[in-house]
């Protein structure tokens, strides 16, 4: 088995494109939520989102034209273009086919769906347009990493939903690990449209203004979007050619509640959680840092914090969410998880949970890593993903010893 | 009184097709999550139901109150009494 | 060599419901043909016509016939309690599911659940599901009147969730979304999740369902004058290691020798090479003869489609027989694939010797993938 280490991190978000000006986001505890801009959100009561106003496609992409694809897969192509930079790799000097893509989404092209949608509304079904029916699969998501950096081999979307990322990143962990791969882009990307706005404000699970996990008076998400890749190689290569290795993907595990649709289960969590570290051959008291899922639901954060109790006893580690910078960012939101972690292990610091106010007594023994970053040594990073149907999803991300 | 609107029927009908149940399964003092099975995206679909039926929106925050049909009911009573 | 057996399926379509229904419309379509020396070979059959299916729809089609299974009802399956609000591709792949851990005898229980997963392919979920949701945040009063109870069939992995829940399936559970591509990725999902040991076994399959949604996008974006009929199905094939627990089922009938994947930039020529590629590397893997590969089974749709067909025969350096199983049932998207492997177990009678197919998948970006089976370890309808 090949060690897996992580040598690119391409973060397209409301906090910042790029790495730099992400690490800066995390640090600085920015906040990426904005009114909604992408459609007419009037009719809502609740009218914000971590949208990424600034993503201008056509001054990151190189090869794929823009107009072609949906706004999804500009976000995976262009996260991934962003990873490959940041690695250092000079594409010639590997081989083509054993590079590959692997794209987590919730929505797949969903600002394409509603686009169509609104045409059937205005003018009946053979309105739509065939252009844009074109641009409809989800498939397209890896398609675009693939096209845009000329890679021929895998190219693979997951639509585990909310744990989407930590999925592709998993997949992208064997395929190097068994040696199918040298070079893997993995994570996902997701964009803010109405129909997930209007179901999750439905459900009581959007929030107005600021989401706030852990708190005690949190009281919902925001949804988000962006595109969250990483470059993921083998150690052995990624050592050969000098490259800067980030951290190394220890492992991770995945089950499913089997049990309801919407509502996380605390047991099925935490042996996911048991599952991921034997996976990774790590100790729960191995683990310095967790980057929650942490959506800012009184249900999930409840039911999350208590299953991470019942796997770390009396030593748990601090647990953080990004969300509360970005909101929910779907499909990317594990991605941007494990950048997260990733920058975290290497630059020493924990990623706070802005927004946060009063602890919740019933979590008092979690430490959120309230509102300010810390800096503290990170070895290892637990990064969870969970979402509907019961898909959960956790990948350990270490230090490279 | 319960027995003689017709609301109570219509309201029977709309829980028990939100809970996929016959309409004659489901009794008036049937706790929806312990006998039927029911869970909070069911529960809010009968409050939707009911707003569009009967134009009467009780708030989210009342449901965990509303735990049978006869609750539901009363539920409808209390918050039509102001419009009516 | 993955090492990975099918250990029993099923298909939900046209045909109606599980192996048999399956095995006698191929019977029909003289999918399967004797030869003067005693095997059974595979032929290509006539374009099967299509059914009507306006009573499946409220909303206006662009044409009244389709590849459908009209009558499905999946209460007569699965009963009422938690299906009402299924939509039509979850009912389909649940079905598919339970009945192909019962084509397969498999003993599923407490001691093992956490051991059997779910991968299910698709192209973007159910199109029908997700574009109702929207078109309801725009013609309600309020944009956020929308079904709560439905949310949850806007996500793509609504149906492979929704079989975890009704047969309680705690292992790997996923969805790939890659269209035509979707079952041979499942597959190799499935397969990579199996030997890599985070399960025993995978229900690996694809569905796609028939809706005006989909109806539409065929007809705005087929070719002008070779329109396909729209179709629909569901296919599960149950897979587990070679050396197995006895609870994955008793008889192994078809072998996974091989499977893997490779993208063309652009599509075209890139493409082309792409799948020449996939099909060599494949036939390496499986360690075969390329001359004993005697039927390839293609996702081509429309008539003078040749886009997989060509670059096979390139790597393979001989022509079998091609089958499209696009003729009998129509441009099933993501469940093309499963439909392929479905129709190459089902052709066969019971008593006919082992034998091997390639099962080729294109997509219009330039993804493409191959798979060599080796099927027939008494696999007809008859031996179940």
């Amino acid at each position: 088995m090949n060690r897996v280490v992580v040598t690119g991190l391409g973060p397209v978000s409301s906090i910042g494109i790029g790495v730099s000006a992400f690490t800066d986001g995390l640090r600085t505890g920015r906040s990426g939520i904005s009114p909604i801009s992408s459609f007419d959100a009037s009719g809502f009561p609740h009218r914000n989102a971590g949208e990424v106003p600034d993503f201008q496609p056509e001054r990151l992409l190189r090869r794929i034209d823009a107009a072609r694809w949906g706004r999804s897969s500009q976000f995976a192509a262009a996260a991934a273009r962003l990873a490959l930079t940041d690695s250092g790799l000079d594409p010639a000097a590997v081989e083509a086919d054993r590079v590959g893509a692997v794209v987590g989404t919730t929505s797949g092209e969903s600002v394409v769906v509603e686009a169509v949608t609104a045409q059937q509304v205005e003018g009946g079904f053979d309105q739509m347009d065939p252009d844009l029916l074109g641009q409809i699969t989800a498939g397209r998501l890896a398609h675009a990493v693939n096209t845009e950096l000329e890679l021929t081999g895998e190219s693979l979307t997951l639509a585990t939903a909310c744990s989407a990322s930590n999925y592709a990143i998993g997949y992208a962990y064997d395929m190097l690990a068994t040696g199918e791969a040298d070079v893997m882009f993995a994570g996902g990307a997701d964009s803010v449209c109405r129909w997930a706005h209007a179901g999750f404000y439905r459900l009581g699970a959007l929030t107005a203004d600021a989401c706030s996990p852990f708190d005690r008076d949190r009281s919902g998400i925001l949804t988000g979007e962006g595109g969250a890749i990483l470059m993921l190689e083998n150690l052995d290569q990624a050592r050969d050619r000098g490259a800067r290795i980030y951290a190394e993907v220890l492992g991770y595990g995945l089950n499913c509640d089997a049990n309801h649709p919407v509502a996380p289960d605390r047991t099925s969590i935490a042996e996911c959680m048991r599952m991921a570290h034997r996976n990774a051959s790590i100790k729960p008291e191995d683990v310095d840092y967790i980057s929650a899922h942490g959506t800012g639901t009184p249900a999930n954060d409840s039911v999350e914090a208590h299953a991470i109790l019942d796997v770390f006893g009396d030593r748990v580690p601090p647990v953080s969410s990004i969300k509360s910078m970005i909101g929910h960012t779907m499909g990317a939101a594990s991605g941007f998880g494990a950048i997260a972690g990733t920058l975290a292990i290497a630059h020493g610091f924990l990623p706070p949970t802005i927004n946060w106010s009063n602890p919740d007594p019933a979590l008092d023994r979690l430490d959120p890593v309230p509102n300010t970053a810390r800096t503290a040594a990170v070895r290892v990073v637990q990064n969870n993903g969970f979402a509907f149907g019961g898909n959960n999803a956790i990948v350990l991300i270490g230090a490279v010893e | 009184m319960t027995q003689t609107d017709p609301r109570m029927a219509e309201l029977r009908d709309i829980v028990a097709e939100v809970l996929e149940l016959e309409s004659e399964e489901l009794t008036e003092t049937g706790d929806f999550v312990a006998d039927y099975e029911a869970d909070s995206l069911r529960a809010i679909e009968i409050l939707a139901r009911i707003d569009k039926k009967f134009k009467i929106e009780i708030p989210q925050s009342e449901l965990p109150q509303l735990n049978n049909l006869k609750a539901v009911y009363d539920a409808v009573v209390r918050h039509s009494a102001g419009g009516a | 060599m993955t090492g990975v057996v099918v250990t029993g399926w099923s298909a939900v379509g046209p045909a109606g419901v599980g192996r048999a229904a399956l095995a006698d419309r191929l019977a029909g379509a003289q999918v399967a043909v004797p030869t003067t020396d005693g095997r059974t070979v595979l032929a290509e059959p006539a374009p099967a016509t299509p059914v009507e299916v306006t009573t499946l729809v409220d909303e206006p089609l662009p044409t009244l016939t389709g590849h459908a299974r009209v009558d499905f009802d999946v209460r007569a399956h699965l009963g009422r309690k938690g299906t009402s609000f299924y939509d039509r591709a979850t009912a389909l792949a649940v079905v598919a599911c339970g009945d192909a851990l019962r084509d397969a005898q498999a003993d599923v229980n407490d001691t093992n659940r956490a051991r059997l997963g779910v991968v299910l392919g698709t192209s973007l979920g159910s199109f029908r599901s997700t574009s109702g949701y929207t078109r309801d945040t725009l013609v309600q009063e309020k944009p956020y009147q929308v079904n709560p109870v439905l949310f949850p069939n806007t996500v793509m992995n609504c149906a492979a969730g929704q079989a975890a829940i009704r047969y309680g399936l705690r292992g790997v559970n996923a969805t790939v979304a890659t269209g035509p591509l979707a079952f041979l990725d499942a597959l190799r999902y499935g397969s990579n999740a199996i030997t890599c040991g985070y399960v025993d076994a995978m229900l690996v399959g694809a569905v796609e369902e028939f809706s005006p949604h989909r109806a539409w996008v065929t007809s705005l974006t087929g070719r002008p004058g070779q329109q396909v009929p729209t179709g629909e199905a569901a296919t599960v094939f149950l897979l587990a290691r070679t050396v197995r627990p006895d609870w994955t089922g008793p008889y192994p009938e078809a072998e996974i020798l091989a499977l893997t994947t490779a993208y063309g930039p652009g599509g075209g020529a890139a493409a082309d090479r792409a799948l020449t590629g996939c099909v060599r590397r494949a036939v390496r893997r499986a360690g075969v003869d390329p001359i004993e590969i005697t039927a390839v089974l293609t996702g081509e749709t429309e008539p003078d489609d040749t886009d997989e067909y060509v670059p096979a025969c390139a790597a393979l350096g001989h022509q079998p027989t091609r089958l499209r199983v696009s003729r009998l049932f129509g441009r099933c998207d993501a469940a093309t694939g499963g439909l392929a492997l479905a129709t190459f177990l089902a052709a066969a009678p019971a008593e006919a010797a082992p034998t091997l197919t390639l099962l080729t998948a294109r997509s219009p970006d330039g993804g493409t993938a191959a798979a060599i089976v080796r099927g027939w370890f008494g696999a007809g309808a008859s031996g179940r």
